[in-house]
């Protein structure tokens, strides 16, 4: 093929491409209630795993202030004396390279007497039933992440003699973090099942324009057209539907939002935690609009090829 | 430009629409099929628009044998041939100048061009007065010159015409194959089912009777003249 003959029929396949995708636009401003109303089931459908997202996306971002949590608690056995938990206590400063503050029955008393408001309580014990304790902190800049450094230095801790019982309140942070990857998989689930629920959205309702206009699919194939030049202004609605569906869904998460940062902030002032609500930005909003064109173009495609397929003639080899 | 060779039509059921059917039409013929309502006329111009596939024999159009064509090269075949329909097939809800722009849209042509094409062949029906109308307010002689000017809008080698007068007055009717006629002076195949006999007496042209689904006459236009009305 020459180059000019290529250029040519690059030509008209563009004045093609152009002509699907006008007359797809008309076909959507003929029908502004139904492309309403469709778009809109789609946003809402794509606004819940996209909230989801949002919400787990800020919880993941909030200032637990980890290292306070990093800190291991190590309960000593009754009657063990001064003399070994000082020596315990250097032991961890040298292997474990940790920050460690003893505190003594004695000082445990107080505290817990200043603190709890149960001093009185504890005049009914003959003697002082608390065990030394010490606390044990790592330095915050140590490599590795704080489950992993923690978790081994507390199963070190519980190994050594004379310590009663250790406690994590890492734990706690764990079971955040659990909490949050559960929110993640949630999210995955709920992304792939109302994409689905899009396609099958614009599946159907790209299903139904098919089926309103198949006098006109039937004068153009009768005129000469091919499957594509009839399947392209489809996909071109299909794309349509699904990029309105996501710039509604885009639309309702800010209002959302705006609605409920406020509150949120005020609440999370009140932890003394300093908070900011984020959102998706311009580049995670584009690729929703994006993905929501990609869903859409597939629904309309999963249509269209079945409804082409049925009109379509049988084979040279598939004599009847 | 034309052949049949022992075409035969059978469909799903065991209704055979055609059977064992041969002719040939010359380029630049006009020629007139007719036959009772139910005899085949219809098939036997499906199988030439490639909307069904014959079940025996050959259908040979403009060089390409048609039963050995993949179907996605049936729109190529359908733009080589320009189609009139009994009920019109327009798009009501396109105008005039889209619905015969049609074709040309198909082949992606640039917009000058279109508008001449569909210009010069509005005029040759006589509608360019019409260009901006919707088909619904036409009446039933406009509407079918419009899906006639749609026809000939790519200027195709082959015209067929299925029942090109079934609801029009014979006045239209007349004037509607002279308008054939004329389109073939400038060397179209014309290829016309009609079960217009007086009409088709007066024209003086070739005719092929189907009966049946059977080919069961060919007249040549000498005969024609020299029958009784």
């Amino acid at each position: 093929m020459s180059g000019r003959g290529f250029r040519r029929r690059l030509r008209s396949w563009g004045r093609r491409q152009l002509y699907s995708f006008f007359s797809s636009l008309g076909a959507l401003l003929s029908h502004r209630l139904g492309t309403l109303m469709t778009s809109l089931v789609l946003g809402i459908a794509m606004l819940l795993p996209l909230s989801l997202f949002v919400t787990v996306t800020n919880l993941h971002g909030l200032d637990l202030q980890q290292e306070d949590w990093g800190t291991v608690t190590v309960f000593m056995q009754p009657g063990v004396d001064e003399q070994q938990v000082l020596e315990l206590a250097a032991r961890i400063e040298q292997q474990q390279a940790a920050e460690v503050v003893a505190v003594s029955p004695e000082q445990g008393l107080q505290e817990f007497q200043q603190s709890s408001g149960f001093g009185q309580a504890m005049d009914l014990f003959e003697e002082n039933p608390l065990p030394w304790v010490l606390q044990v902190t790592q330095p915050s800049m140590a490599a590795g992440s704080i489950e992993d450094r923690v978790g081994a230095m507390s199963a070190w801790l519980g190994q050594q003699q004379g310590v009663d019982s250790v406690q994590v309140d890492f734990k706690w942070l764990q079971r955040l973090a659990g909490l949050l990857a559960l929110g993640d998989a949630i999210v995955t689930v709920l992304t792939v099942l109302f994409s689905l629920a899009v396609v099958a959205v614009v599946a159907n309702t790209i299903r139904l324009d098919v089926a309103n206009r198949a006098h006109e699919i039937e004068v153009l194939h009768l005129v000469g057209a091919s499957n594509g030049f009839v399947r392209q202004p489809f996909l071109y609605l299909g794309f349509w539907y699904g990029v309105l569906g996501a710039l509604l869904a885009l639309i309702l998460l800010g209002l959302c939002m705006a609605y409920l940062a406020r509150p949120l902030e005020q609440l999370l002032d009140a932890y003394g935690n300093t908070f900011e609500f984020v959102g998706l930005g311009a580049s995670g909003g584009l690729l929703v609009l994006l993905a929501g064109g990609a869903l859409g173009l597939l629904g309309a495609w999963v249509s269209v090829q079945r409804y082409l397929h049925r009109f379509e003639l049988a084979g040279p080899g598939a004599r009847g | 430009m034309i052949t049949f060779e022992h075409v035969s039509k059978r469909y799903p059921g065991g209704i055979a629409a055609l059977q064992d059917v041969s002719f040939h039409l010359d380029a630049g013929e006009m020629v007139f099929l007719t036959g009772h309502s139910g005899a085949g006329k219809s098939t036997l111009l499906r199988l030439i628009l490639m909307l069904e596939r014959a079940t025996r024999g050959q259908v040979i159009v403009d060089g390409r044998n048609l039963c050995t064509t993949p179907s996605r090269f049936a729109p190529q075949v359908r733009r080589r041939i320009g189609m009139i329909f009994q009920d019109h097939k327009l798009l009501s809800d396109k105008s005039v100048f889209d619905n015969v722009a049609l074709p040309l849209m198909i082949a992606g042509m640039r917009y000058p061009d279109i508008r001449k094409r569909v210009r010069a062949a509005l005029d040759k029906v006589g509608l360019l007065s019409k260009e901006k109308s919707w088909p619904l307010t036409l009446s039933g002689g406009e509407q079918q010159r419009v899906g006639i000017a749609r026809a000939i809008v790519g200027m195709p080698p082959v015209l067929l015409a299925d029942e090109p007068t079934g609801n029009l007055d014979p006045a239209l009717s007349r004037d509607l194959f002279r308008l054939f006629r004329q389109l073939n002076e400038q060397g179209v195949t014309v290829l016309i089912a009609s079960h217009d006999l007086a009409l088709i007496r007066r024209m003086g042209q070739r005719v092929l009777v189907l009966a049946q689904g059977r080919l069961v006459d060919d007249i040549a236009p000498a005969d024609i003249a020299g029958e009784a009305p």
